[in-house]
This record gives C-alpha cells, sequence and structure tokens, in this order.
C-alpha cells in the first residue's frame, strides 16, 4: 500500500466490494461443502494439519481454547428438546471463509491481513505484529494465534523432517489461518505459466478437498465459468457480492446453496448445502 | 542390494508416478534466474530439489489396506494422500492414513535390536539378535513355536506361513480387536463366502445394526465412498442406523433408533416377522425352526425388549419393502454378544428376505492368489493364545502388528500367561506394552520405508493388490523391513530355498515375475510391469467367477441373558482415529476430537442424561465404571446420543507404554471386559460386559477437554448447518 | 444555610509558598513505604511481563475466542483516567470555574501519568512488541506504510498526540511554580527548577504570553481528549461484534472516562488533602463541588447505559440482544451487577451533602467508582468475545495469574510516578491560588492591593466564612 499506488489507484481503491472491490480479480477461489454427505470423520481436519505444518498444542493448551486447527468440525445437536437425536448430529467442517469483504482486512494496524487478486484473504506472517484485532473482528472465529513458539513441541526430532518446505512454521506471537492452500495454488499456477496457459479445474485441490473420503469439499475458482464450484453456485443460485434482499427474494428459497452469516454483509468465499433429512 | 541401487530402484519406479501426480517448484523468485540455488549441492540423480514426487505405496494404518500416494521431497517422504488408481478408495485417505508419518517420525521408535537383561531390555546388534533366533528358535520344534500378528496379507502373510512350515507349526495366532470374525461365520454360513462384497452405493435404503462402515471399520474409506454416491445418487439412499452409542456413521443417519444394547437380533427377528406376517414377504428357504422363531417376536413383544417404538420397527419394515434393493447390515455391537452369532444371522436373515442378495450383496469372486488373501484376526486367536500359553505349551513366540497385552482382557490373565511362554519376539516399531515383555525386540521398518504387498480384505468391484514401496531411505539405520527379517528367518531354516534371495526386494522382484500373464498386462518384459506396477501402486487381479448362494441357516434364540441384569451394558467402541490403540501414540489423532463427543487426548464415559440423573451423575463428574472384572475411573460426558442401558467407553487410551504422547492418558476399556465368548464362534463377547457406574466426584483439576461446547452443543438460533427435508431436495435437485 | 467558601481568602502568600513547598520536602517514612510497595507491585508486572515476553501470550490465558482481555480493558479504563485532568484544567478553565485552582495540576499530573501508563499496555498486548514501530508511517524503502484503515493506527496517532499535548500543557501550567521553587531551593532541587523554569521572572511579558499560550492549549487539548477516547471507543465501534459495533459508543466512552477520572481525583483529593494537611486549598467546598461534577457526569453515563440497552433492546439484532441477555444473566452477570451498581447506584451517595463532606466514606466511594468504572471496560471487551455470531466458539474467560499481575502492576507504576511527581513537583499550583485568593478578596471588597500581595505579612488564622 505504497502512497504511489494510492495515489495512481485511487478509483479502483475507492470502489466497493459491490463492484468486486478494489481489484482486478485473477481467480477467486471458492469452495461448496455438501454437508449432506459430509459425515464428520475429521479427515480433513487431519490432511489440514500435515500440510500446513499445524501444531500440535497438547491437553492444556488445548483446554485453554489455543488449539491451532485450522479446519474443524463443528458438532451441532439439533434436536435438543427430544430425548434423543433421531437425525443424527449436524457436522460442520469450519474453515476461513476468505470473505470478499473481510472483516479481518481493514483492522489490521499493519495490513498483514489483506485481499490479494486470487480472492484470497492473505496472511502474511513477516508482517504480523500480533495485535489480534483481526480474530476479534471474525465473526466465523477462524483465525488461530501462535500462543506459543511450537517449534521444539510440536515437532520433536525426527517429526520436524515431516514439516512441508513449502510454507512456514509459524513462531508465536503470529496470527495465522487457513489459506485454501495456497502453496498449492501458487505450484498450479506456476505449471500453467510455464506450459503457458490457463490453470484448469480440479488441477488445485485444497489438502482437505482431496483427503475428503465423501468428496463433500469442492474446491475451484468461481471466476471460471466452466468449473464444478461455479457450477455449483449457480445451480443453488448462491451470488458473490453482499447480501441483497432483491437477490435474495429472487432465489429459490428450496435450493439448498447458502453462506454463513449471509447478512452480515461480509460475502464468503464457501457455500454450504443443506443438510438433507428424510423423516420417517 | 546397497541402498543406493536400491534407492535407484524406487526413483524408477517414482519418475512415472511424477507424471500423474507432480508438483512443481515455485519458480517465480525475486530474481530470475535464482532457482538453481539450492542446498543440495549434488542431489542424487533422481532428487530434483524443490520437486515433490509423489510415490505411490499402500497404507497400513489399519487392515483396509489403501493405496496412497506419498509426497517425497529432497528424500523425505511429507505428506501421504490416496491413490486414485485403487478402485478401493478412489485417491481418498482417512485420518488415520494422514497422520502415518507421524507414527514414521515418531521420536518414540525403537532403533535398535534390543535383549531381556533380566528385567531390562539393552541394546544389541543384529547379528547377536540372529544368533539368539538362530538358536532359541533351533530348540524349538512343532506347535510350541507360533506366531502371533493382526491382520496380515500379501507376500509377507505368504512368508509367515512358510517360516510356520520351515518351523513344523501351525500355530498361527491372528488377533485384532476391530474385527467383523462373527459375521464372517454369519456369512459363510448363510452366503457361501465369508466377505460378500457389500453395497451400499447399490441400495436404495441401508439399515445398519450398529455397524459403524464409515468410522472405526474395516475399511473406513472405501465405505464412505460408498456412502457418497448412496445418498447423491437421483433418489437419494435413505439410512436407517440402529445401536446403543451413536457411532460416526450414526450421526449421518436418516433416523438414528437407540436400542437395548444386546436385542438388535430380536429387532430384526420383529422385523421379519412384519415383512412375513403382516406385508407377507415370501418366507422361501427359511428353516422351520427360524420360522418358528420369527413368529415368537410380534410387534408389541420386541418393542418391548428393544425399547424401540412399535411404529418406527412398523415403518422400518415397510420402509424395506418400498425401497428395493435394501440392505441390512450387522456390526460389532451386534456380533459382541453371548449370542452374537445368532444376533447376526438374525440380522443377515432379512437380507434373504428382502431379496438383498445379489443386488447389494455380492459376490466378492475367487481371488486368484489365494495365498495372498489377508489374514483376518479376531479375538477367539487372542483366547486361544492365552490358553495355550498358561498351559505351557508355547516355547517361543513372534510378536508382530498387534498388541495383546494392551488388549487383552484382565480376565484372560494374559501377562501371566506371557511369562509362560518361553522365548518372546517383538517385531516392532515402538515401545508398546508387549514389546517391553519381549526377550527379544527387533526394530522394524515403518510402511514407508519397506516393501510389500496388501491384499485389501474388502475388496471393490476391481480386486487388487496393493503394492508396498518404500517413499525414503530408512531413518534408523538398525531397522530392517519385516519382509527382510522374515527372509532371515527362513534362511536360518530353509538355507537352500531361500538363500538365493539377497533380501526381501528380490525375493519381491521374484514373485512378481512369477505372476501369470494376465496379471502383467500380457507383458513379458518383467522389468516393465515391475516398473508400471510400483508407478500404479495397484495390481488389478480379476477375482473370477463366484456366486452367493442366499440361504438362511438355523440359529438359536438371540435373547439377552443379561437384560434383565442389573447395571448397565459396557459399549467399547472403537474410534476412528485412535482405532483400538495403535494410533495413541500420533499426536495429531490424539489432537482430532472425537467425532461425536468431541473429546480430545482422553478416555471418557459417554451416558445418557436420564442415566446420569438416577445415578446420581452430572455431566463431566469423575465416575467409576466397575465390571466384575475390574474397573476404570474416568470422566462422564453426558450426550443423548446414547441408549439409556448402555455407557460408552470409547477404546484406544489407557496405555502404559507406548511412547510420549500415548503413555497414561486416560483408561483401557478391554481390561474390565468379561472373557464371555460367543456360543459359536469362540469370539469374545466383547459388547456384553455388565458394569455399574457410579460418581467418585470432582477430583483431578485438569478436567476431560473437548472442543467447542460453549454453546452446549446448540446452534444458538444461527444457519450454520439447517436440515431440509428430503422432499425438498427431490423438488429442486432429484429426479 | 451560609454559602461556604471555596477557600479561605485571607490565607497569606507567603502561607501558600511554605505549605506547597513544604509538601515537597522532607519525605516521610509513610512514603517510602508507599513508594516500595508502588516499586515493588511494578517489579511483580516486569517479572510477569518478562515470562509472557519469553513464553507467548498463552501464559496470559488468551485463547481463541478471547483474543483481547484484561491488557485492552486496562488500556481503556487508563485513557479514561486521563481524561480528568484535561476536563479540570482545560474545560473549566475555559469556563472560568476557578474552584478548581487549587487541585488541577495533580489532576493534571494524573492525566499524564494515567497516559503512560496506558501507554505501556498495547505493547504488553501485542503479540510481536519488537515491531510496533511498524503501525508508525515511517518512511520506508520497501513502501510498507500502515493501514489507515484501522483504528489501532488511529489509536497510535490520537494517544501519542494526547501525551504529547497533556504533557507540555501540564509543564507550561507549572512554569510560574517551577519559578517560585527555583526560588526557594539549593541543591539538585535549585539546579532541576533553574532549567526547567526557563528563566521565569514574572515580568509582565512572560505573563501576557503565558496566559495567551496556556488558554490556546486548553482549547487544543479539549478536542483532543474528546477524539482519544472516541479513537479508543473505535477500536470495538469499527468492527462488526455484537456489544462492540455500537453507534453510541464514542460519548459513552467520553462520559466514562470523565467518570473514572472524577472519581480518581477524588481518591486522589482525600488523600493529598489528608497527608499533605492541604486542607486550607483543597477544602470541603472544592471537594463538594467535584462530587456534584462527579454526580452529573454518573447520570449522563447511566443515561448512555441505558440508550445503548434500550437500543438493543428494541432493535433486531439478535446476536446483541442475547449479548446483553447473557451478560446479564450469564457467568459475568456478578460482574455486571457489581458494574451497574457501582456505576449507577453508588454514586447516589454523591447526592448528599453529609456523605459528600464525610472524607472516609467518599474515599471508598471513589474506589467503588473506579471498580465499577474497571469492570464496565472488561464488560466491553470480554463478553462479546466469549459470545460472538459464531456459537461454537464461545466460551468463558478465565484470567491468568501473570495478567493479573501485570495490570496489578500498572498500578504501582501509576503509583510510583505520582509518588514521585508530589515530591518533585508542586502538586498545588501555587500561583493560580494565589489569584484566587486576590480575586476572591477582590470581589469581596478588599482594596489593599499591596497588603494582599505581601509575602512578607504574618500569617492570619482567621478560618473562612467568618469574614464574609
Amino acid at each position: 500500500m505504497s502512497l504511489d499506488n494510492i495515489l495512481n489507484h485511487w478509483s479502483d481503491y475507492r470502489k466497493g466490494s459491490e463492484e468486486g472491490g478494489h481489484h482486478d480479480y485473477e481467480h477467486r477461489w471458492a469452495m461448496a461443502i455438501n454437508l449432506d454427505i459430509c459425515n464428520g470423520c475429521n479427515a480433513c481436519s487431519t490432511a489440514c494439519y500435515a500440510e500446513n505444518n499445524l501444531a500440535v498444542v497438547g491437553k492444556e493448551r488445548f483446554e485453554k481454547g489455543q488449539a491451532m486447527h485450522w479446519l474443524r468440525i463443528e458438532r451441532y445437536w439439533d434436536q435438543q428438546d427430544k430425548d434423543y437425536p433421531e437425525q443424527g448430529a449436524s457436522f460442520l467442517p469450519m474453515m476461513c471463509q476468505h470473505c470478499g469483504s473481510a472483516t479481518c482486512e481493514p483492522v489490521c494496524p499493519v495490513a498483514a491481513t489483506y485481499h490479494t487478486p486470487d480472492g484470497l484473504n492473505a496472511q502474511v506472517y513477516n508482517r504480523c505484529i500480533g495485535s489480534r484485532y483481526c480474530s476479534n473482528n471474525c465473526p466465523f472465529r477462524v483465525r488461530y494465534f501462535n500462543f506459543y513458539s511450537y517449534y521444539e513441541s510440536a515437532w520433536p526430532e525426527p517429526m520436524e523432517q515431516q514439516l512441508n518446505p513449502d510454507i512456514s512454521v509459524r513462531d508465536k506471537g503470529v496470527m495465522e489461518k487457513c489459506t485454501f492452500c495456497v502453496q498449492r495454488i501458487r505450484t498450479a499456477k506456476d505449471k500453467a505459466k510455464m506450459e503457458d496457459r490457463e490453470v484448469q479445474d480440479g488441477e488445485v485441490m485444497t489438502a482437505c478437498a482431496q483427503a475428503c473420503p465423501t468428496s463433500a469439499i469442492v474446491f475451484g475458482d468461481t471466476m471460471d465459468e466452466n468449473s464444478v464450484v461455479s457450477k455449483l453456485w449457480k445451480k443453488h443460485q448462491v451470488e458473490r457480492g453482499v447480501y441483497a434482499k432483491t437477490k435474495l427474494a429472487k432465489k429459490d428459497k428450496d435450493l439448498r446453496g447458502y453462506r454463513i452469516f449471509e447478512e452480515l454483509n461480509v460475502d464468503p468465499s464457501v457455500m454450504y448445502l443443506d443438510r438433507v433429512r428424510e423423516d420417517i | 542390494m546397497n541402498r543406493r541401487n536400491f534407492l535407484k530402484t524406487m526413483g524408477w519406479g517414482g519418475a512415472g508416478a511424477a507424471l500423474t501426480g507432480c508438483d512443481l517448484p515455485t519458480t517465480i523468485t525475486l530474481e530470475e534466474g535464482k532457482e538453481e540455488v539450492v542446498s543440495y549441492l549434488m542431489p542424487e540423480e533422481y532428487v530434483i530439489p524443490g520437486v515433490g514426487v509423489w510415490y505411490a505405496s499402500t497404507c497400513t494404518q489399519c487392515s483396509a489396506g489403501c493405496a496412497i500416494h506419498g509426497r517425497v521431497r529432497e528424500g523425505r517422504v511429507l505428506k501421504l494422500e490416496g491413490n486414485p488408481e485403487a478402485s478401493l478408495n478412489n485417491g481418498k485417505i482417512c485420518m488415520m492414513g494422514q497422520a502415518g508419518v507421524q507414527g514414521h517420525y515418531s521420536p518414540d521408535r525403537v532403533t535398535k535390536p534390543m535383549v531381556r537383561n533380566g528385567d531390562t531390555l539393552t541394546e544389541t546388534s543384529w547379528d547377536n539378535a540372529m544368533a539368539l533366533l538362530q538358536e532359541k528358535l533351533g530348540a524349538v520344534s512343532g506347535d510350541r513355536f507360533a506366531w502371533f500378528t493382526g491382520t496380515i496379507s500379501g507376500h509377507q502373510s505368504a512368508l509367515v506361513s512358510n517360516h510356520l512350515d520351515a518351523m513344523g507349526s501351525k500355530q498361527h495366532y491372528v488377533h485384532e480387536v476391530v474385527n467383523n470374525s462373527v459375521s464372517q461365520a454369519v456369512n459363510r454360513d448363510m452366503f457361501g463366502e465369508a466377505n460378500p462384497r457389500v453395497r451400499i452405493d447399490k441400495a436404495a435404503m441401508v439399515v445398519s445394526f450398529g455397524a459403524d462402515f464409515m468410522g472405526a471399520s474395516l475399511s473406513p474409506v472405501h465405505y464412505a465412498g460408498q456412502y457418497a454416491k448412496f445418498r447423491t445418487k437421483k433418489e437419494r439412499g435413505l439410512l436407517v442406523q440402529i445401536e446403543s452409542k451413536m457411532s460416526l456413521t450414526g450421526g449421518s443417519a436418516d433416523l438414528w433408533l437407540p436400542i437395548k444394547p444386546g436385542t438388535e437380533g430380536v429387532l430384526a427377528l420383529g422385523m421379519a416377522n412384519l415383512l412375513l406376517n403382516k406385508i407377507k414377504v415370501s418366507d422361501a428357504g427359511i428353516p422351520n425352526g427360524v420360522r418358528k422363531l420369527i413368529d415368537e417376536y410380534d410387534i408389541s413383544k420386541v418393542a418391548k425388549i428393544t425399547g424401540v417404538a412399535g411404529h418406527r420397527i412398523q415403518r422400518v419394515a415397510q420402509l424395506l419393502t418400498e425401497r428395493s434393493p435394501s440392505l441390512v447390515l450387522a456390526g460389532p455391537s451386534v456380533e459382541g454378544h453371548a449370542h452374537g452369532y445368532a444376533s447376526v444371522a438374525a440380522v443377515m436373515m432379512l437380507n434373504h428376505i428382502l431379496g438383498n442378495v445379489g443386488k447389494t450383496i455380492e459376490s466378492s469372486g475367487q481371488f486368484p492368489f489365494p495365498q495372498l488373501m489377508a489374514k483376518q484376526g479376531g479375538t477367539a486367536d487372542l483366547l486361544a493364545f492365552a490358553e495355550a500359553a498358561k498351559a505351557e505349551k508355547l516355547d517361543a513366540v513372534v510378536f508382530y502388528g498387534s498388541n495383546p497385552v494392551y488388549s487383552a482382557p484382565k480376565a484372560l490373565e494374559l501377562n501371566e500367561a506371557m511369562n509362560k511362554v518361553g522365548f518372546k519376539v517383538a517385531i516392532s516399531q515402538f515401545m508398546d506394552e508387549t514389546t517391553e515383555v519381549a526377550d527379544l525386540v527387533l526394530p522394524v521398518a515403518s510402511y514407508l520405508e519397506d516393501w510389500g504387498t496388501q491384499v485389501p480384505m474388502q475388496q471393490s468391484e476391481n480386486s487388487a493388490i496393493h503394492v508396498q514401496q518404500p517413499l525414503m531411505e530408512k531413518l534408523y539405520e538398525d531397522s530392517k523391513g519385516l519382509g527382510d527379517i522374515l527372509l532371515s528367518l527362513l534362511k536360518q531354516r530353509n538355507n537352500d530355498e531361500y538363500g538365493k534371495f539377497e533380501d526381501y526386494y528380490a525375493y519381491l522382484r521374484n514373485a512378481f515375475a512369477a505372476m501369470p500373464a494376465a496379471v502383467k498386462n500380457n507383458t513379458t518384459n518383467n522389468n516393465e510391469f515391475w516398473n508400471n506396477t510400483l508407478q500404479k501402486g495397484v495390481i488389478d487381479v480379476a477375482s473370477s467367477g463366484g456366486k452367493l448362494k442366499s440361504t438362511v441357516v438355523s440359529f438359536a434364540d438371540p435373547v439377552s441373558e443379561s437384560a434383565n441384569a442389573d447395571g448397565l451394558t459396557l459399549v467399547p467402541s472403537p474410534r476412528l482415529g485412535l482405532y483400538d490403540g495403535r494410533h495413541a501414540n500420533l499426536p495429531w489423532l490424539q489432537e482430532a476430537p472425537d467425532q461425536i463427543s468431541k473429546v480430545v487426548w482422553d478416555s471418557w464415559a459417554e451416558m445418557h442424561p436420564t442415566t446420569a440423573e438416577k445415578l446420581g451423575i452430572s455431566n463431566l463428574d469423575l465416575v467409576e465404571v466397575s465390571s466384575a472384572q475390574g474397573s476404570v475411573t474416568l470422566r462422564v460426558v453426558l450426550l443423548k446420543s446414547m441408549h439409556v442401558d448402555a455407557v460408552a467407553v470409547p477404546l484406544g487410551q489407557g496405555h502404559e507404554a507406548y511412547g510420549r504422547y500415548a503413555k497414561g492418558l486416560g483408561v483401557n476399556p478391554l481390561q474390565i471386559l468379561d472373557a464371555t465368548t460367543d456360543n459359536k464362534t469362540g469370539e469374545l463377547a466383547m459388547y456384553s460386559t455388565r458394569v455399574t457406574v457410579k460418581s467418585v466426584g470432582p477430583a483431578d483439576s485438569l478436567s476431560i477437554v473437548r472442543m467447542g461446547t460453549g454453546s452446549g452443543d446448540s446452534q444458538a438460533g444461527r444457519k450454520l448447518v439447517a436440515t431440509v427435508p428430503v422432499e425438498q431436495l427431490r423438488r429442486t435437485e432429484g429426479s | 444555610m451560609v454559602t461556604e467558601k471555596d477557600i479561605n481568602e485571607q490565607i497569606a502568600w507567603a502561607k501558600i509558598n511554605t505549605d506547597v513547598l513544604e509538601s515537597m520536602e522532607n519525605p516521610r517514612p509513610a512514603f517510602w513505604v508507599t513508594l516500595a510497595v508502588c516499586v515493588a507491585m511494578v517489579a511483580c508486572a516486569v517479572l510477569a511481563e518478562y515470562i509472557q515476553y519469553t513464553e507467548g501470550m498463552g501464559t496470559a490465558n488468551l485463547n481463541n475466542p478471547h483474543m483481547w482481555d484484561m491488557y485492552i480493558a486496562a488500556f481503556v479504563f487508563w485513557i479514561g483516567m486521563s481524561h480528568s485532568g484535561t476536563l479540570l484544567s482545560a474545560i473549566l478553565h475555559l469556563i472560568h470555574a476557578d474552584w478548581r485552582k487549587p487541585i488541577y495540576r495533580f489532576a493534571e499530573a494524573m492525566t499524564t501519568f494515567s497516559l503512560l501508563t496506558a501507554g505501556l499496555f498495547p505493547m504488553i498486548h501485542l503479540g510481536r512488541v519488537w515491531n510496533l514501530y511498524w503501525v508508525l508511517p515511517y518512511v520506508s524503502d520497501r513502501g510498507h506504510w500502515p493501514n489507515f484503515r484501522s483504528p489501532l493506527v488511529w489509536d497510535a496517532f490520537a494517544i501519542s498526540t494526547y501525551l504529547t499535548a497533556s504533557m507540555l500543557f501540564l509543564f507550561v501550567g507549572m512554569i510560574p511554580d517551577l519559578a517560585i521553587c527555583r526560588d526557594n531551593t539549593s541543591g539538585w532541587r535549585k539546579k532541576l527548577y533553574t532549567v526547567l523554569s526557563l528563566g521565569w521572572v514574572g515580568s509582565d511579558r512572560q505573563w501576557r504570553h503565558f496566559r495567551k499560550i496556556y488558554l490556546l492549549m486548553a482549547c487544543f487539548l479539549i478536542p483532543l481528549a474528546v477524539s482519544v477516547h472516541s479513537i479508543v471507543s473505535a477500536d470495538f465501534a469499527m468492527s462488526i461484534m455484537p456489544g462492540w459495533h455500537i453507534t453510541s459508543f464514542p460519548p459513552y466512552f467520553v462520559a466514562g472516562a470523565l467518570y473514572s477520572g472524577c472519581a480518581a481525583i477524588i481518591t486522589l483529593f482525600i488523600l493529598l488533602r489528608y497527608f499533605f494537611r492541604f486542607e486550607d486549598y483543597m477544602t470541603l467546598a472544592i471537594m463538594e463541588k467535584t462530587c456534584k461534577l462527579t454526580f452529573a457526569i454518573a447520570m449522563v453515563w447511566t443515561y448512555l447505559n441505558l440508550i445503548e440497552f434500550a437500543s438493543i433492546w428494541y432493535g433486531h439484532d439478535m446476536y446483541n440482544k442475547e449479548l446483553l441477555i447473557a451478560k446479564a444473566t450469564g457467568p459475568y452477570a456478578p460482574i455486571f451487577w457489581t458494574m451497574i451498581f457501582c456505576g449507577s447506584v453508588l454514586p447516589f451517595t454523591l447526592a448528599f451533602q453529609k456523605l459528600r463532606r464525610h472524607m472516609p466514606t467518599m474515599f471508598v466511594v471513589s474506589l467503588f467508582l473506579n471498580l465499577g468504572m474497571f469492570f464496565e471496560r472488561w464488560m466491553i471487551v470480554a463478553p462479546t468475545l466469549s459470545m460472538s455470531q459464531e456459537p461454537h466458539q464461545w466460551d468463558v474467560m478465565y484470567g491468568s495469574i501473570i495478567e493479573w499481575a501485570i495490570v496489578f502492576g500498572s498500578f504501582g507504576w501509576f503509583g510510583m510516578l505520582f509518588l514521585i511527581f508530589v515530591k518533585v513537583f508542586p502538586s498545588v499550583s501555587m500561583y493560580e491560588v494565589k489569584e484566587m485568593v486576590f480575586h476572591r478578596k477582590r470581589s469581596a471588597g478588599e482594596e489593599d492591593l499591596a497588603r494582599m500581595t505581601d509575602h512578607s505579612k504574618p500569617v492570619t488564622q482567621t478560618t473562612g466564612g467568618e469574614g464574609a
């Protein structure tokens, strides 16, 4: 955000998120998660630990709420008034929603979290000073802070050999969160560039989407109209941009697609599909 | 073969794999042309610094044997993913598979051979260890020698058999806590195959009696894949789950019915009664005795015994006839009773009545390499082993891939039995409870460092052998692959036949060369076949023929003897994650919350709030769960996903050894199980132990840790996960 | 009822000098003990901070929903505290309320020291404090700028400006007194005051310039004070969190700040009056006025609270409403009701003259008022985090010993600075009290200027009230 940049791109900078924000997006990575086939098995979460060098914090720190699970599976009981949960449990994989109008971005004093031209909500670890305001302003509570230095405790020798060299191990005092596996996006983009072509749908798979045994998680670029995720968004009439009553009024109410906390106008990049139950 | 050659071979195998699952380095650096600056000055020719190459191998975290790809960069394996070439798991693996790298890089591995010296184990050399084996095993013959393993398959299994033959013994104890032995017996008797192919994906409706097929089952990833198809096909499949403790699969059910533990067979008979007498389905092929048994169980009687409402039973029975083909499954909670066989038979009989055999239960065909097929474990062998050892019938036993000291109930007195085994050899990666009492410990290479073949027990439509190749050099020089250890043992017995194989790699190459041409894709070039196989990771073998019969065997009245006794029934539920306790040393899995209770790093007792209220227990109290065999003390978590007559204590914790992450956490419910067995198969009746639970108050400061329970598991009026009726789905997305 | 005088106008100028200068000399053992206690508290905090710095922020029991807790509450508290000095010296100066004169000096010192205390908290709370300067727009060859949209950056500007301005205001207002000190002391004190009094001789020209600059600074400081706390409120109001995103926060924060500042003035007023025997200057009449002012502000604060509750109650924001109910009935209810009691009920004691004139009561009440205000700050910060939009992450905050030690130590730090101040600088403005006496006498009809301003005249011991 240099001064030159501000002056030269003043009109872009002033553009609201209704008009696509201040970016000329190259990609807009997004997800669609079918909660009807998510069985809450934790494969995605564990894959995320493996891919993204997430620290294991141990029992005491987990109890304090200092766990680092970028992707957590929330489990709710919906029929609390009944004797038994006859429709099973409700599972919700919750990770950074990479909001188009992310509330974490404007509050960071040093712009360590910002929007990339890929539509990602990026976190620059080196720039982060640890004010933790972003996490406080995240309605999804999916930002995790390095309350301690975990290098010694989480990866005793030789476990450190498992660390993914494509991304860093974060030290204490830094905020972190789901990146939509930015290192995989980067690799695919580089490969496409070397081969002088566009990134193909399906070429980038986040670790969670790759792992999901029921393929409940679909990842892709919503700028690519032919991508699976685009088609799903379109099918369920979920649109980018902020919530507008008129837009919602036109939507077929029976379609299952929705974004969590749509009313907060944060424009999340993750569409969920309702859980289905047959009442028998 | 020296290491360099060995790795070269591996390199060849990987080069092709790189084409399919390649990932390239970041080439856009700050300054153009600087990308060659790497720390590796003289890398091995097959190592491209900064480039991760995916090699195919096979997962051995449970006995499912999913095919995997491992990402290798600069000679280290970093990340495991499913191998999309394998139709078993279709490019997916579960959380246990993901955590495989942690076992491989575990800081608690056994790195040197160790020999017992009084009370302690002291390090020794391989030469000494082999000499000791030569001496000790040379002095044993016949059935006084035994192997004790978990489920084992492929060429390793064949070598174990060969070793036993060479020793003149027939004693191969195969032990698995998570098993389907009783179901296998029923399947064999009723359908003619122990493991017929179950097709959830083809079913319009699944009624599962405690079969946690997506959770800690025998092939969770395979069945989760089937489940996804089952749910997403044009007519969304309907899942009814009937069990005493909500399993992972139960969490996804359209209708989850809690049932009084041990009465599943009665419920099945009740349903059969409705089908035959009310709905008038043909009763062809049902033996008279069984027919009479069915008629005894009318709906009101069944409702009373099982605690499942009559209208629910009627509705499910009705739907079973409307939604065809259906599929009825029985799980470990049905098997684990003295009348386990009868219960499973009653449940599986429904498939016969509904005509599902041949539609959703298919023949798995004749596997062309029977000697490679999985030797599946159960608990009967554990009992037999304890018996034999106590009778001092065993002079030398080799343990591999199983931890009986941990998983045997106290009632079996296995500790005492182990003392009576003359010479105990543990081929082990970790200092687990069994390894600790061994006389000789042989450090085995991790599955990511070793060669092998795995034959999945639950095959998909396309039967296959999954090939396991090393994804990196051994972390510890002094560990050896299982196959290599087996070969050395065999060479001690029969050098003529096995002396020609330099190592297990050579043995496997030889074995592969000897495979029939059909399997080799009709190539005569053995090198080409070998390289193709390593790249693909999967050898497709057509399982030919095979047709199931659909009969009903006679079975006893599956009535629960203890149904009216005091106390509660203990459900020792396995978790997808820690499984039977073998993964308690993997921190990722300890830190992954249990899918239903969301507890981490601990054991807990799961109870229904109503039961707890009756017993004067409140949430998170410290409780004592006591059976006739002993007691365990742990925290209680009150959840409505339990039947009021059951208390669940999940498996996996309570290790007294097994490294820094496992040791000293939680309790092991297996310890307090009764030694009751299934009347027919002799399998341990794991789900029939009666226990009493009493609050012993809040004790230690560190309470049980659960993820995200602040809102009392409620969505608090938000739209986080909304549930829509299936009619809505049909209107918008259905047919 | 006889109208009570704010000050005895018969008091001689010489006595004023003597009393104030005496208060700065010869600290009694009690002083040293208090100072030692304060230093010990600071030492505890330093130790706690050392542990937190080396181990990580987790030692403060911060966690995923509660990324902020006591440090931010204490930060807001101390910023609020700083508003009293500005109120007394600048606002009351502009509206010619001259009863402020004997008490504004220590209030202003309080402002400065609270700001110095408040300024520590953002540093203590930061995960990587060594990069703190990144919030400032310094020239970077990489073209890095802070994020000007972030209220935390505004904080950095606002607080540093306010701190500079209030320190200057304190210093400028002290110059004539420093000259008196210079003329009446020897040794290191003389050297210090010589430098600090900037060659003040009390000439006509100096006084003229002095008056002008003092008035100008007062005018400058008032909007600054209001904006500082508005900006601090923006830390919360600019977010989208329930319980934070509230339009009335800026005035609410300013009112709360003035409130806690006034309460702190009452506390220190009583302490100084008692320990320095300042009964002649910090009179009961002035105390009464301060109390009335505090009462008025308390009512404004209460009103703003009610506005907040009412607008939430009648609004349609489910998140805010459930949070409000949870505050009043959930695990934080004792703190919430203590806050309401201390902040809105207890100030009614200030409405009774008898109680207002009873110093021990007032001392205790003022402490409770501030306790209520500390709780208010905490009730703003933590419950919102405990109960945000996402129910899965709901939690209850428990502080850690580290956090408590640091917040506790901040009081020691403030006390230490203040104790040093009262022994080094005049805590009562001598020249302004003289002015006050002078003006009161003039208006009472006294004409003999020479007698009034004679420093050598013996002290008359008449008490106020009789001569009226």
